[in-house]
């Protein structure tokens, strides 16, 4: 589906999501610089620019921090697909907040000086050489860089542009931002020899989050797809791949092959057909789609494809790789060797 | 979307209706998510530390205090007493921003001058940001010399701490310390603000004391790399006025 991409096309759910996530910044930044300082007992005298700096920064490192957990979040609980859907909007919303969050830095503690702000970003500190006193800026500089790219090319004329295999591959590089925001804070905020363990707390206790979902997530089987992994073997040979009644009507099972590359089984309506696992779109996990309507269709942007020839239904014209499939009794047997994306295969019948 | 086996919630973005598992699930992640931001925003304001109580005096207004004024390590005056200073007062001088006086000071060395400005003050340190270029005051008063105070010195200490900025210090931006401080620290000291050594123990009471060199000048770019971080240093201290000046001997420097 969706060979359109000529503007961002809204539709209800789009509106929602940017609509939660505005209000969820909102809630962020006047939690920190209104609602805060209101409360009893809260003696900071911490001057409004950099108070203004912190919270848009902090909002930044949240953002990140909670954008990065969807994926692993969605794997574990389908339930949060949702919040999938629409990531992208997440990651230019926390880029707007990173900006500010930049912005704000740059005319208050590089500004009132004889240098350009720009300039003196670069040349105030240059202790390189040192841990402590390490120009921090520079990660949150190279991770801004980093966002912004990321942003620049959410569209999906970006993703067509680059074919999804490296637009995905680019977009992967969301993890080296938030490695190096991490960086950041480690050698920026956190070197406030007065922070109490709560402050630091705030900064740690995310970026462990992140880990730990990932690696539980990694090592998790989504319910509604099963992994084969299958054994080596020649290019000529038929892979046994598991009998017909592994695999549930209107789902698959996924085969990993030795090169890597992954192979969704579907049974739909008693039919057998394979296709690869990767989605045109954005590589996304076909093989824990379902298939609606008669079409394969992806989890994460519901993108369709036909199980018989991997077309999408008209008017859209993605196409994605078929395999061969035979049946000896109740097992199935995959032959290993991609077919050109598009290419009809006549689907195993029971 | 609803297929007949649909019930662990399959979701596609185009279709705009929830799976029925999701139909309160996301509903609900939404609003714990608004709610999360906020209370994440109000913790991290919280936690903050306190940075001390450094200010400018904005509405003491624009003062004028006369004195004899010094240019080495860095600007500052021996303010006569004065209503405001009944004991008299040693002020560092700044200009506007992240800038020095050391340009407009230059000629005035050892003169007695009339300067206005505005007060910055934390603890024992006290910064005038100069409004206006000094101008000699040639009026002599009566019984009143117009030397500088005879340094008196304090022999030579080895003390932990702190080098910062001492207008930011002082409370021209809170905090004014700290490595996230540390590059407009750079800023001001480049600029020709003069720096302060925030002593972890006190010398005779005082906390900060303006630095320089061994020779007791201005310190040079490659002291920018300490600044912000906690080091250990000896030099000689001496009094000037009710001024402690610190003169940090480069080879005894420690990186704590
Ligand atoms: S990856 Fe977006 S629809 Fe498949």
């Amino acid at each position: 589906m969706s060979a359109r991409y000529k503007s961002i096309s809204w539709n209800r759910s789009k509106v929602v999501y940017d609509t939660v996530l505005a209000f969820a910044i909102l809630a962020f930044i006047l939690g920190y610089l209104k609602l805060a300082p209101s409360l009893p007992g809260f003696a900071s005298a911490v001057e409004l620019p950099i108070q203004r700096i912190r919270a848009f920064g902090s909002c930044a490192f949240l953002m990140l921090s909670v954008l990065l957990c969807i994926g692993p979040a969605a794997r574990l609980d389908r339930r949060f697909l949702p919040l999938l859907y629409n990531r992208r909007h997440f990651g230019v919303m926390t880029c707007v907040v990173a900006a500010a969050h930049a912005s704000f830095v740059l005319d208050w503690y590089f500004a009132f000086s004889r240098l350009d702000p720009y300039v003196g970003l670069l040349v105030a500190n240059t202790s390189y050489s040192q841990w402590l006193g390490f120009p921090f800026e520079i990660f949150g500089i190279a991770a801004f860089a980093i966002l912004l790219v990321l942003a620049v090319t959410s569209h999906d004329f970006w993703l067509k542009f680059f074919t999804p295999p490296v637009w995905k591959a680019l977009h992967m590089s969301v993890y080296a931002a938030y490695a190096l925001v991490v960086v950041h804070v480690a050698f920026g905020a956190l070197q406030d020899p007065k922070m109490s363990v709560l402050a630091m707390s705030f900064f740690l206790v995310p970026p462990a989050i992140v880990v730990v979902l990932h690696i539980v997530a990694a090592s998790h089987h989504s319910p509604s797809s099963e992994t084969v992994k299958a054994s080596a073997v020649t290019s000529e040979s038929w892979l046994p791949v598991g009998s017909v009644h592994d695999i549930r009507d209107g789902r698959a099972k996924v085969v990993v092959l030795d090169d890597d590359s992954e192979v969704a089984i579907f049974r739909h309506s008693g039919k057998f057909s394979a296709v690869t696992n990767a989605c045109a779109h954005q590589n996304g996990p076909l093989g824990e789609g379902r298939i609606v309507d008669g079409c394969v269709t992806c989890p994460w942007h519901g993108f369709q494809y036909r199980p018989d020839d991997g077309c999408a239904p008209p008017p859209f014209t993605e196409k994605i790789a078929t395999y061969r499939l035979k049946r000896e009794g109740e097992l199935l047997f995959l032959d290993p060797r991609a077919n050109p994306p598009g290419t009809y295969v006549k689907p195993v019948e029971l | 979307m609803r297929n007949s086996d649909d019930n662990d919630g399959f979701f596609v973005g185009y279709i705009n209706s929830l799976p029925g598992s999701a139909q309160w699930f996301v509903p609900l992640t939404a609003v714990l998510m608004v709610l999360g931001f906020a209370s994440f925003g109000i913790l991290a304001a919280v936690v903050q530390s306190d940075p001390g109580s450094g200010q400018f005096l904005w509405d003491a207004g624009e003062v004028n205090v006369s004195g004899v004024l010094e240019e080495h390590p860095y600007p500052l005056i021996h303010a006569e007493p004065s209503a405001r200073f009944p004991q008299g007062r040693t002020l560092m001088l700044s200009g506007d921003g992240k800038r020095g006086v050391q340009k407009r000071v230059a000629s005035l060395s050892g003169q007695r001058v009339d300067v206005s400005g505005f007060l910055l003050k934390r603890g024992t340190i006290d910064m005038l940001q100069v409004t206006a270029t000094p101008k000699p005051n040639s009026t002599v008063m009566p019984q009143q010399t117009v030397n500088a105070p005879l340094p008196r010195s304090l022999g030579r200490w080895r003390l932990t701490g702190e080098l910062c900025d001492g207008k930011c210090y002082a409370g021209a931006m809170r905090p004014g310390q700290g490595l996230a401080h540390k590059a407009c620290a750079n800023l001001c000291l480049i600029g020709g603000v003069p720096p302060v050594f925030v002593s972890t123990a006190p010398v005779e009471g005082h906390q900060f004391m303006m630095v320089a060199d061994q020779n007791g000048m201005a310190l040079s770019a490659e002291w920018l790399h300490r600044v912000a971080v906690l080091i250990e240093v000896e030099g000689a201290i001496e009094e000037r006025g009710d001024l402690l000046i610190f003169k940090m001997d480069a080879a005894s420097l420690k990186d704590l």
